[in-house]
């Protein structure tokens, strides 16, 4: 059932498996992603959860198709409820339609009206027989074999991939596992798809590719409190940091470890920390130090449905406002956002090159949509230039660590640099490094830091842009995959559309931009926050003409590509989007 | 807390290490108040410390000039022979009740006066208790220049305004620089 | 002690900036300067492999003034930079110096943890029980009944914060008390506090001139330690309830793991990245 579905778009296959507690969805969803990775195919895998910390209520949704898949569709073709305690958490976000397939089983209960509702059809299988006639059988490996058939996978993609990730457990568990599998699979109609001959393709979930971006990046210091949804980034990171000579400091909080990678810097290895909203929100004093002392360090900020604890487990847009203006004083500094989980990668990887060479703060937004969601997707690309930090040649003449430059960077000096010592300060400074109150070095010190970022070139890597015509769609991170797929559906309906994703929005790229909008005959602005950060960003920066219009919804809800099409449609005086 | 008899100084090389230490640590702690005073904007005091670091500069290159060709122990900063606390003519907690950023010439005149008698105190009791008695005649000697150096300071007391005793009212409160 | 050797290569003075203190005249934290270029000078540290670290306040002013490499950082972090710069740097030499107020109230925290993580660091708080760079406020270990803050014009009412005690209950491997009026001993108690191998923590008191006068009296006040330092938690626990806050010397020094990380070196990017693809 791998169909186009819409116009002028390859055909893709939407899968969501939702269950409560210890019915193993997200496990599910991991090995149905991996299948669809065995048979050729690129896939994308989304997941959501509640705040328990066992027990709770999960779904993971599974997209896939032969070309790579960077957002979530309208709707679902296929649901796959396990049971259904609890489903009515997941109405909002596994939208159904009369074409989806409801996969079940009577015995676990009946299909609720709200589901029904939707005029979707039910596949009904006896899934718990099937699993209580294999010894140690699970309902949700049946469920799965059933799914992969309709899903038209092929049967060995999904054993292999079960035994590789139940055979750690045990033979027994695997072997139970496949029995499931063949009787599910067996027991639900479907047509196999012709398998795919395999390209070379990664699988990885965001978190981690923003490991790999640090460490491709250079980081070899970290150090950082756990937060909900960016550990994973750190867990992955800390042991293979020691096998690269580096390590990890788990800080007794923030506070600590945004001050340990200024610290780890200040020695001249690359740092960096990862947190989440209100973890960032306690680095600040740290990241006006790190301004000011002009040390590189980079934060990885994934973010979470806000404000304060907010929805810890799912996903927001909305750390924008801090991430440009949470800052105390004048404190120039980067603000990257990776478009897709493989460009976690290569963003995190520039962002690290971008801090070293300009001696600055990174912040890098990701969210929990790119950091727990996993993608199969071709190989990363590396960020090419070498960037590096310019280190000090310290000779005869007496070091001044802030010298003033061209360029607006210093030279830095590292500690074991006979000649090159001096003291890092937050106090504002003059060139040499010695605290000032005076005017005039606060004057050439803030502009240094101001100019040595907005004179860099930082090339084209500054934005995705994708496609052309008079509709110009502008987005930043998570919100680009859906953002791009309304783009090419618009198009496809002979409404031409572009749509341009903002890698790099701190310093904003005056020009650029307007070379990338020029001619645009309407603006929207997409993004998953209530507050339209970033629409407001671009107005403040003067760089949106009058009309533009803004599409911004908070989280945890994704942003479809259905949705965002409609609203590039719109006209501005009907718009019921158009809140600016 | 340190608490050595000067009086076991034994040698002539161990005896000349505590006299280069005494002259080193004085003129350090009167460049040291100069800096300090001057930071503060108090220049008369600034040059006066100022001068008796030279001076202190001065009597290290005499004592110099007597440890030629001669190897002294180095010895580590806590096991030097003093009374208590510390070098004699630098020694902070006997200062520090006096200090002030906006001490007079009487005040600072007495601090150094004060060190000197320190110093030649320490002096006396090597050339009164060394078992040595080279080490004995050449402390004396020593004695002799101290209180030549507090005659000097004496003098220039005796030329300054005595009203100038104590400093004046401090109309400014301190500062919040951080 | 004594050893016959030539003069070495580098005197106390020459671990001084040219940097003059903004310290008021009389301010303890002289003696903190002098003895840790004596100490510097005595173990003959390589000046580009020191690194001095502080938060703010007055004796957070510290690292300018010695002439190595130093981080004057934002206030109470200093031992976070300090362990971030010494698990990325193991071959620096690190020390930690700050006040009271940085350390024990906003710093409090990293305080606890960095003696508990017992890094090889060196931690020098010279407690003049008052916030002096903010013109005189009460600080943890202000008196209770200290009523010359317009802040706390009754008293902050609150019992004092124990450093000692705290450290030790911390895990700290390396606990003494120095006092800036004898600045001999104050000398050897950082030589000892860097060379021990571990988290050293240095409670120094050093009077404010400025904000607590009566601090002139304290050296009548202060006493060496009734006995040899003890590698005994049990026994250090014991002498910290009897102590009257004003025993100098090393109390409590014991040989405990310390963290870092190993730096392994086992396997390359590449080597990494294979295991993502399919």
């Amino acid at each position: 059932m791998l169909q186009e579905s819409h116009t002028g778009q390859p055909p893709r296959l939407s899968i969501a498996i939702t269950g409560s507690g210890g019915s193993g969805a997200v496990t599910t969803g991991s090995i149905l992603l991996a299948a669809v990775a065995r048979a050729g195919f690129y896939g994308l895998m989304t997941r959501s959860a509640g705040p328990q910390i066992r027990g709770g209520e999960s779904a993971a949704m599974v997209r896939f198709g032969p070309t790579p898949v960077n957002a979530m569709d309208d709707r679902f073709d296929i649901l796959v409820a396990l049971d259904w305690l609890n489903i009515s958490r997941f109405l909002d976000e596994i939208p159904l339609d009369g074409s989806s397939l409801i996969l079940t089983d009577p015995a676990g209960g009946a299909v609720p009206p709200a589901i029904l509702a939707s005029g979707a059809q039910v596949v009904a299988l006896p899934l718990k027989a099937m699993a209580d006639a294999v010894a140690g059988g699970r309902l949700n490996m049946a469920a799965l074999g059933a799914a992969g058939a309709m899903a038209g996978l092929p049967l060995a993609a999904l054993e292999i991939e079960a035994r590789a990730t139940l055979g750690k457990k045990s033979a027994s568990v695997a072997d139970a596992a496949v029995a499931c599998l063949q009787a599910g699979y067996a027991a639900a109609p479907g047509k196999p798809l012709v398998e795919i001959p395999g390209t070379e393709r990664w699988n990885m979930s965001g978190n981690e590719a923003s490991g790999l971006g640090a460490l491709r990046g250079g980081i070899r210091f970290v150090a950082a409190y756990p937060i909900t949804p960016a550990t994973e980034m750190l867990e992955w990171l800390a042991p293979r940091l020691e096998k690269v000579g580096g390590g990890l400091l788990q800080a007794e909080d923030e506070l600590a470890s945004v001050n340990m990678i200024i610290g780890g810097s200040f020695g001249g290895v690359p740092s960096l920390t990862a947190t989440s909203g209100p973890g960032l929100s306690l680095m600040m004093e740290g990241l006006g130090l790190a301004v000011a002392s002009e040390t590189p360090i980079v934060v990885a900020n994934v973010m979470r449905g806000g404000p304060s604890t907010g929805i810890p487990t799912k996903s927001e847009q909305s750390d924008l406002n801090i991430a440009l203006y949470g800052f105390h004083g004048d404190a120039p500094h980067l603000v990257l956002a990776a478009t897709d989980i493989r460009d976690c990668v290569f963003t995190t990887q520039w962002a690290v090159r971008l801090a070293e060479h300009l001696q600055t703060v990174a912040i890098v937004l990701t969210d929990q949509a790119l950091g727990q969601s996993r993608t199969i997707c071709p190989p990363p690309a590396h960020f090419p230039e070498a960037l590096p930090r310019l280190v000090a040649e310290v000779g005869d003449e007496p070091y001044r660590r802030y010298t003033l430059t061209e360029s607006g960077v210093s030279p830095m000096a590292l500690p074991g640099q006979a000649g090159g010592m001096y003291t890092a300060d937050g106090l504002e400074h003059n060139p040499r490094g010695t605290p000032s109150s005076m005017a005039k070095d606060h004057l050439a010190q803030s502009e240094k830091r101001q100019r040595k970022l907005t004179d860099f070139d930082y090339g084209h890597y500054w934005a995705e842009i994708s496609g052309a015509g008079p509709i110009a769609l502008v987005t930043w991170g998570s919100a680009t995959g859906a953002v791009v797929e309304a783009a090419e559906r618009l198009t496809a309906a002979g409404q031409p559309t572009r749509a341009i994703a903002l890698r790099l929005i701190a310093p904003l790229r005056h020009a650029d931009l307007a070379q990338a909008l020029a001619g645009a005959e309407a603006i929207l602005v997409v993004e998953q926050n209530q507050g339209a950060q970033l629409f407001h960003y671009l107005h403040a920066e003067q760089a949106l003409p009058a009309g533009a219009r803004s599409l911004a919804r908070p989280g945890p809800l994704p942003l479809r590509p259905g949705d965002i099409a409609a609203a590039a449609l719109a006209r501005p005086a009907a718009s019921p989007n158009q809140e600016h | 807390m340190s608490n050595h008899q000067p009086a076991s100084i034994a040698t002539i090389p161990e005896f000349l290490a505590h006299a280069l230490e005494l002259e080193y640590e004085s003129a350090e702690r009167y460049r040291e108040l100069a800096g300090n005073l001057a930071v503060h904007n108090n220049p008369e005091i600034a040059e006066l410390f100022d001068y008796l670091s030279r001076m202190s500069d001065l009597h290290a290159q005499e004592v110099e000039a007597r440890a030629q060709g001669i190897v002294l122990p180095q010895i580590p900063p806590w096991d030097f022979k003093w009374a208590a606390g510390g070098s004699p003519e630098a020694n902070a907690a006997a200062q520090d009740d006096d200090l002030n950023y906006l001490m007079t010439p009487i005040q600072a005149l007495h601090l150094a006066l004060h060190n000197e008698i320190r110093g030649r105190d320490f002096y006396a009791q090597v050339a009164a208790g060394s078992p040595d008695a080279e080490v004995r005649q050449l402390a004396a000697e020593m004695v002799e220049e101290e209180n030549e150096h507090a005659a000097l300071l004496e003098d220039r007391l005796a030329k300054i305004d005595p009203t100038r005793a104590e400093p004046v009212e401090d109309l400014d409160p301190p500062n919040m620089p951080e | 002690m004594e050893a016959a050797t030539s003069t070495p290569a580098l005197k106390a003075k020459d671990y001084k900036s040219d940097i003059n203190p903004i310290w008021c005249p009389g301010c303890g934290d002289f003696g903190v300067l002098a003895a840790m270029s004596k100490a510097a000078a005595y173990l003959q540290l390589p000046k580009e492999r020191l690194a001095m670290v502080s938060g703010i306040g007055c004796s957070s002013r510290l690292p300018a003034y010695i002439d190595s490499y130093g981080f004057h950082g934002i206030h109470g972090r200093s031992l976070a930079i300090a362990a971030g710069l010494k698990a990325a740097r193991p071959d620096l030499t690190v020390v930690v110096s700050g006040g009271d107020g940085d350390g024990f109230s906003i710093g409090g925290n990293h305080f606890l943890h960095a003696c508990r993580r017992n890094m090889d660091l060196t931690y020098i708080v010279m407690d003049n029980e008052v916030y002096g760079m903010t013109k005189g406020q009460a600080s943890p270990t202000t008196q209770p009944d200290w009523t010359r803050s317009k802040l706390t014009p009754r008293g902050t009412g609150v019992r004092r914060f124990q450093p000692t005690a705290l450290a030790l209950a911390a895990g700290a491997s390396f606990i003494a008390r120095g006092f800036t009026g004898d600045p001999s001993d104050l000398t050897r108690l950082i030589v000892q506090a860097i060379q021990h191998p571990g988290f050293a923590f240095l409670h120094v008191l050093s009077p404010c001139q400025t904000y607590q006068p009566e601090q002139k009296d304290w050296k009548h006040l202060v006493h060496p330690n009734a006995a040899e330092a003890t590698d005994d938690p049990v026994e250090a626990a014991r002498r910290i309830q009897m102590d009257d806050g004003m025993s100098l010397g090393l109390l409590y020094a014991q040989e405990l793991p310390s963290w870092q990380p190993p730096h392994l070196s086992s396997a390359t990017l590449p080597e990494i990245e294979a295991e993502f693809q399919l």
